[in-house]
């Protein structure tokens, strides 16, 4: 085996994270257990921490070693932690029950990773590292997006709105190449934690009030 | 490109005397992590063996159909095993056919097997059938879109090119279009040889059996063929995730040093990744029949998207 470069090496590997990436992505839409489905958001959250340091290594940039770092702590450790907690208090052990069946809403999403897929392909050719990372941002914000809506219960629309977040991070830190300025990825990120804190107070309110999660009852408000 | 007979004789015998032997290390290792003691490695030989010298027992509705079928099942899956690259690149029967001969070949035999559960009429038989039909008609395309995948990047059919395409010194270890066909191909590898998120073939259970209640009708010579052919089966799948994706230490020539270094290298992929079928057979439940199909569809989708990305990602 020949050696490559160290820039062809971490394009490689971005990629290949990228793409596994997906794969968990892909194994949310299907998976119905709700601590699986936290457990795979957190892979997808290391995977994206791996590609934030194999970035912050090629580019000698010091600063995405941060948002590295940040994404290890916050989303592989602390907001997994927190939903799991939530998940305990509120006591719902049952399964997910999504509005499409698991392989028709996996075809859809095979579409939507085409629909990525050709929406990006202009793109591709950019002589960057990780240069076809942008299909798969894009497809995770539309798969992500697709599990909001397939989705009824209050807490697993939080999870797919955390893998929306997940899509638009990885096209800020694969694709401009030394990543965004640190202040906004900082804003970003508090961000998301704050409003997934948030989400987790409004869901066990509306554990409280409804008796259920399912956000359809919502529509029986009356002011 | 000519046929060798010595290469064909062993790869031949290496295929039956290695089948049953990766069998009995799978359940082995299993009943291990299960904190049970398990049958010895060397069990399965045993049984094919006792298989064979048993009385057979015939119901009297059986046709012909039902005496046929075993050696169909036994005889197609020794084909496909000469027709995957083992211990050289160049595998003995390759020039008859390359992955779509191996998927035709594994499609009628698969045929056969329905067809003998059927031909007794007994009420198992036919649900065994019917039930390993409906999944293989979502396995079958989720294993071609995932061989065509590999096929395409080697630019070639033929699993011996495909093979010695990947081992050049193109050979990327990195390449995410493998990873997704990878765990595509892994997937219908547990169902195709029944194992646990698909098929229980450890129990009689009528609700769980797919593979076993296609045999229960056989006793004697016909059971030894078709447990045999059926490891055979289960070994010929193994070697192509490991020798098409990992084509570490192939030998490219027959010098015996190459082949001693590559029987090893392939006896240690083999155990790997047999541990990896027994991990997963540990951890995970048994899911109900009609949730199989989400998960063969999630591998449908995944070598799908195999198959989409090689020509994004190249």
């Amino acid at each position: 085996m020949n050696l490559l470069s160290t820039i062809e090496i971490s394009s490689q590997l971005v990629t290949l994270m990228a793409a596994l990436m997906l794969v968990v992505q892909l194994l949310m839409v299907v998976q119905r257990m709700l601590f699986t489905n936290i457990r795979l958001f957190a892979i997808q959250s290391l995977l994206l921490a791996g590609i934030a340091t194999v970035v912050a290594y090629a580019h000698h940039a010091g600063h995405v070693y941060i948002v590295a770092v940040l994404t290890f702590i916050g989303k592989v450790l602390f907001l997994p932690w927190l939903l799991n907690r939530l998940v305990r208090r509120i006591q719902i052990h049952q399964e997910i029950e999504p509005l499409l069946n698991a392989p028709a809403s996996m075809l859809v999403c095979g579409g939507l990773t085409l629909l990525g897929y050709v929406v990006a392909r202009p793109f591709t050719s950019l002589e960057r590292l990780g240069n076809n990372t942008l299909a798969v941002a894009i497809t995770l914000l539309l798969t992500g997006f697709f599990l909001m809506i397939n989705r009824r219960k209050a807490i697993t629309q939080v999870l797919a709105l955390l893998t929306i977040e997940n899509g638009v991070m990885l096209a800020a830190v694969a694709l401009t190449s030394y990543g965004m300025p640190l202040v906004v990825e900082l804003g970003i990120f508090f961000d998301v934690m704050v409003a997934v804190m948030v989400l987790g107070i409004l869901v066990y309110r509306i554990r409280e009030s409804f008796a259920s999660m399912d956000t359809s009852k919502l529509n029986q408000l009356k002011g | 490109m000519n046929l060798d007979p010595l290469a064909l004789l062993l790869q031949t015998a290496l295929l039956l005397l290695l089948a049953p032997l990766v069998s009995g290390v799978i359940k082995n290792w299993k009943a291990k992590l299960q904190n049970r003691r398990g049958p010895r490695i060397w069990q399965v030989y045993s049984d094919v063996l006792k298989f064979l010298r048993k009385d057979m027992v015939i119901s009297e509705h059986a046709s012909w159909v039902f005496s046929f079928a075993p050696y169909a099942v036994f005889i197609t899956s020794l084909l496909v095993g000469l027709m995957v690259p083992m211990l050289t690149t160049q595998a003995p029967l390759s020039l008859f056919g390359g992955a779509l001969a191996v998927i035709g070949l594994l499609a009628l035999g698969r045929f056969a097997l329905a067809l003998a559960g059927l031909d007794p009429g007994s009420a198992f038989g036919g649900m065994g059938s019917s039930r390993e039909m409906t999944l293989s008609a979502i396995a079958e395309p989720a294993m071609m879109l995932s061989i065509f995948t590999v096929a395409i990047t080697a630019g070639s059919t033929d699993l011996s090119q495909i093979v010695q395409a990947t081992q050049g010194p193109t050979w990327k270890l990195l390449n995410p279009t493998h990873a997704l066909a990878f765990a595509a191909l892994f997937i219908v590898l547990l169902a195709e040889t029944g194992r646990i998120p698909v098929d229980n073939p450890a129990t009689h259970l009528e609700l769980t059996m797919i593979h076993e209640a296609m045999l229960l009708e056989y006793s004697g010579r016909y059971l030894a063929f078709m447990e045999w052919g059926a490891s055979i089966k289960q070994l010929v799948l193994m070697t192509l995730l490991v020798n098409v994706f990992f084509p570490i230490g192939i030998a490219s020539e027959a010098t015996p040093a190459a082949l001693g270094l590559s029987l090893l290298l392939y006896g240690l992929k083999l155990l790997a990744l047999s541990a990896a079928v027994v991990l997963v057979e540990t951890t995970n439940a048994k899911l109900r029949l009609f949730r199989v199909p989400d998960l063969l569809s999630a591998a449908f989708v995944l070598a799908t998207l195999a198959l989409l990305s090689t020509f994004l990602f190249q």
